[in-house]
């Protein structure tokens, strides 16, 4: 079948969907259902003609391959790739509503929470952790809290540090939250209040270099959002050991929505809460009793 | 404001001392679980750690752990470290095979030469684990090797094992082995209802 507007006239069988469906699944965990395939069609079509390649064959053999990180363009064109302030709030709910009471009750009072957002390209997850528990959560004047965020990418953590965001990354927050927590800059441009900006640490770190990442331990909470999915087999096993080794027993480790852990690492534990499905370094008290 | 930042890394767990090889052997059979990991984690680098690493495979109950080992000997990537982990698809637990079979995934190259041997094996659930292990492999070194166990396979299922994965990574050279394959087991219905689907899908046959 050729979809018209598509892209040129590429022929994309049912069968060839399904080939590609499986093995999306099988390589990151993404499922579609059948209701999906024009959308499919669409994105495999734009890609196809993207890399040059005559036909879904050798597309698929490229893709397979992961010649050209092709793996990342696709997954890219089927996710939402614009990150934005509150992005999946559903985690950051979870986290007031049940994560954080569970983790203090193995906490003493002077204690730190730590919470470390990576990948946290240009800034928008971890100031949105901070904005929400100041927000959502009633024993935030209680604890200290630090939070850390840290990316691959040294030009989105000079960006994250200077807070300066458009109105489209704001979309998802009130008036009056962002006139809480922002400052205007220019027309459609905002900046992230001093105060909020110099109290988040923004560092280098390399989630398969265990070298590097020896640096952050004793993480209770951390948000690693649809980074894993795009390493290979190897490197994705490294990873999922090196936060293992970032977290403190029993703490979480919130995935995107297209990914999940069991697919990644059987270190894990599932954890499901009203809002959201978490993973868990086991080892705490609550993990001993079940 | 109840955010602090600390600019140091006061809370990151104090460096240990690099411990040498033997040091770090040794300590593949430390009652300690952390140490065990520890040891495990640190040995993915030293190609010479592979006969203690399986040893510790072996002996290891704790699922963390024996992931910890199976990764350091992926990161080895040699044919020891296969040969280290074949062992595994003869486990009773299904975990410890489901990891076993991930970590030669991820090792396609080391893990080919072994292939003919794996394919040859008398127990038929090694045969059927074995294809797995073919599904991360280019499609032109995937396609002959996958074909010739259909050539030559008398356990339907090991077929039909091997059908499932040339589904997804076969050539269309691989059609006239499908057929064939039907054909030799043409009192097997659900074979030859696996090999139509296997034929439609690497021809990109529309239903």
């Amino acid at each position: 079948m050729t979809r018209p507007g598509a892209g040129p006239s590429v022929a994309i069988s049912q069968q060839d969907v399904r080939r590609l469906c499986e093995f999306l699944y099988r390589r990151t965990g993404m499922s579609f259902a059948d209701n999906k395939r024009y959308y499919i069609d669409r994105r495999l079509a734009e890609r196809i003609a993207a890399t040059g390649c005559g036909s879904f064959a050798d597309y698929f053999a490229m893709l397979r391959a992961d010649a050209e990180h092709e793996i990342e363009h696709l997954v890219n064109s089927f996710t939402v790739n614009e990150t934005y302030f509150d992005r999946e709030e559903h985690q950051l709910r979870c986290m007031t509503a049940s994560l954080l009471d569970e983790l203090l009750t193995r906490k003493g009072p002077d204690e730190t929470l730590r919470i470390w957002s990576v990948p946290c390209s240009t800034g928008e997850e971890p100031y949105s952790i901070a904005i929400w528990l100041m927000e959502h959560w009633r024993d935030v004047d209680k604890y200290n809290i630090e939070i850390v965020g840290s990316d691959i990418d040294t030009s989105a953590l000079q960006k994250a540090e200077q807070g300066i965001y458009g109105e489209r990354a704001l979309m998802r927050l009130t008036r009056d939250v962002v006139a809480r927590y922002f400052k205007p800059l220019s027309p459609g441009k905002y900046q992230i209040d001093p105060g909020l900006r110099e109290s988040i640490r923004f560092t280098h770190a390399n989630l398969v270099d265990a070298a590097d990442m020896a640096q952050y331990r004793d993480f209770d909470i951390v948000f690693c959002r649809n980074v894993l999915i795009y390493f290979d087999d190897a490197s994705r096993r490294i990873a999922a050991e090196n936060l293992y080794d970032c977290l403190r027993p029993g703490g979480f480790i919130c995935l995107g929505h297209s990914e999940t852990m069991s697919r990644i690492s059987p270190l894990f534990r599932i954890r499901r809460f009203p809002d959201a499905i978490i993973y868990q370094k086991p080892g705490a008290d609550h993990d001993e009793q079940q | 404001m109840p955010l602090i930042r600390r600019d140091d890394n006061k809370t990151a767990a104090p460096r240990e001392p690099v411990a040498d090889a033997a040091a770090l052997t040794a300590a593949l059979g430390d009652p300690d679980p952390d140490r065990r990991w520890r040891a495990a984690r640190s040995l993915g680098s030293d190609a010479g750690a592979v006969p203690a690493l399986a040893a510790a495979l072996a002996a290891e109950q704790l699922p963390q752990v024996r992931e910890a080992i199976m990764t350091a000997l992926l990161r080895i990537g040699d044919a020891g470290a296969v040969a280290a982990l074949l062992p595994s698809l003869r486990a009773q637990d299904a975990a410890l095979r489901a990891s076993a079979i991930e970590a030669l995934q991820a090792m396609p190259e080391a893990t080919l030469p072994f292939m003919t041997a794996l394919f040859a094996d008398a127990d038929s659930d090694v045969r059927i684990l074995a294809t797995e292990l073919v599904r991360n492999m280019p499609a032109e070194t995937a396609t002959p090797l996958l074909c010739d166990l259909l050539a030559h396979e008398p356990h339907p299922n090991v077929c039909a094992a091997a059908i499932d994965v040339l589904a997804e990574v076969g050539t269309p050279a691989a059609i006239p082995a499908l057929q064939a394959c039907a054909s030799r087991f043409a009192e097997v219905s659900f074979l030859r209802f696996v090999v139509a689907v296997a034929i439609d899908q690497i021809s990109g046959a529309e239903h």
